[in-house]
């Protein structure tokens, strides 16, 4: 089976999308076959911008109108990466944005249907791992996402508040799902380190990337982990994909 | 009696322990069943909402897409009678369809007739 991992946070901008395509990007460039799927079909992420143009959307696969493998394109060549490297894009369309968002409970459960079936067939198809970027807080598509990966990685940005409604999404939506949780601070200040693990639920976390103004700069126009791996961005996001090697061995 | 009969005999009375608090755990859980009889689509949300052994048997049938009640308790690691009695008890709630072919009865996530 492809490790699935669902990349999710209560709150919005905490990074989530750039720590998909890098860590996505990160096992590609080791020979890993990869799959990165934006399942954020509310507001799509902006990596259709960042990696070259499919002929079909995510939301096809949701409607029943494509498989996984008519949706996702392989970009390992423009990307030059070692492994496959597929990547699947919700349609960023205002249109299709609105169509998703009026979709009934019905739509939904048949959608968690079609995304169970779509991670069969990559598995069948020798996919690696698969990555999940997923939209920020609790709604059908976040929580669809996650109810069919193995492990889920939320990324919060440290502080107490946040820390209080991470805790919440943990007892509320990844225990009760029977997940594998794990955390990642993002822009954290150095001084000032703040645990997000949590008193509450004790998760590990797996890195701590500091808040750096060029990485937001970069990640909108490059994938650093490949255009420069020396990075310390990249570095911890190398880290963190050994560090799921170890878990999941 | 050998270490080897003992440890067997210990491993056959948890399992019956097991059986039986799952039977307690049916009999608790099946006040919480709608009486007024509404089939009711299975989105996620509402599965987060189900008592655990419950949740724990609807999420390993999303996962198989369609399933026996065999199969289930293989994935679930639970007896078949037991694994048997939730399913139909989801049938009963309109969240899971249950289809005869041949000699088998296979379970799924059902299309639901509500909203
Ligand atoms: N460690 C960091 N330091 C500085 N800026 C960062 C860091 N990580 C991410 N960013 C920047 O923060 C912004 C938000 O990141 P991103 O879009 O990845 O978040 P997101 O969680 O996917 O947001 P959304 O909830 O809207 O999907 C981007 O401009 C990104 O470049
Ligand atoms: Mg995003």
């Amino acid at each position: 089976m492809a490790l699935t991992i669902a990349v999710h946070s209560y709150k919005g901008g905490s990074g989530k999308t750039s720590f998909a395509i890098n860590l996505a990007s990160a096992y590609a460039s080791v020979g890993k076959s990869v799959c990165l799927l934006d399942v954020d079909l509310k507001a799509p992420s902006s990596f259709n911008y960042l990696l070259p143009e499919a002929k079909h959307w995510v939301n096809d696969i949701f409607e029943g109108r494509y498989g996984v493998m008519d949706v996702i394109k392989d970009v390992s060549k423009e990307m030059g990466t070692k492994g496959a490297f597929y990547v699947g894009y919700s349609n960023p369309d205002i249109l299709a944005v609105r169509e998703v968002s009026s979709k009934d409970r019905k739509w939904q459960s048949k959608a968690l249907k079609l995304l169970m079936t779509a991670k069969r067939d990559l598995s069948d198809a020798g996919i690696d791992v698969v990555i999940l970027d997923t939209g920020a807080g609790v709604d059908f598509t976040s929580v669809n996402a996650i109810a069919v990966a193995d492990y889920v990685i939320s990324v919060g940005r440290p502080g107490a508040s946040r820390q209080r409604s991470m805790e919440q999404v943990i007892g509320g939506v990844y225990m009760p799902l029977d997940k594998d949780c794990y955390i990642i601070e993002n822009m954290c200040h150095n001084d000032n380190p703040t645990d997000l693990s949590g008193k509450k639920f004790d998760l590990p976390v797996l890195a701590s990337i500091p808040c750096m103004c060029d990485v937001a700069v970069r990640c909108d126009n490059e994938v650093l982990v490949l255009t420069e791996p020396d990075h310390s961005f990249s570095k911890k996001i190398y880290d963190v994909m050994e560090s799921l090697d170890k878990i999941t061995s | 009696m050998t270490d080897n009969s003992s440890t067997e005999e210990m491993i056959r009375l948890l399992r019956e322990i097991s059986g039986k608090l799952d039977r307690i755990l049916i009999q608790g859980s099946s006040d919480n069943e709608p009486d007024d009889g509404i089939l009711d689509v299975l989105d996620v949300m509402t599965l987060l909402t189900l008592p655990d052994h419950l949740r724990t048997t609807a999420t390993a049938l999303f996962e198989l897409g369609s399933a026996t009640a065999d199969e289930l308790a293989e994935r679930t690691n639970k007896e078949r009678a037991v694994e048997s009695n939730y399913l139909n008890q989801l049938v009963r709630m309109g969240h899971v369809a249950k289809n005869r072919k041949g000699r088998k009865v296979y379970f799924s996530i059902g299309e639901g007739l509500g909203k």
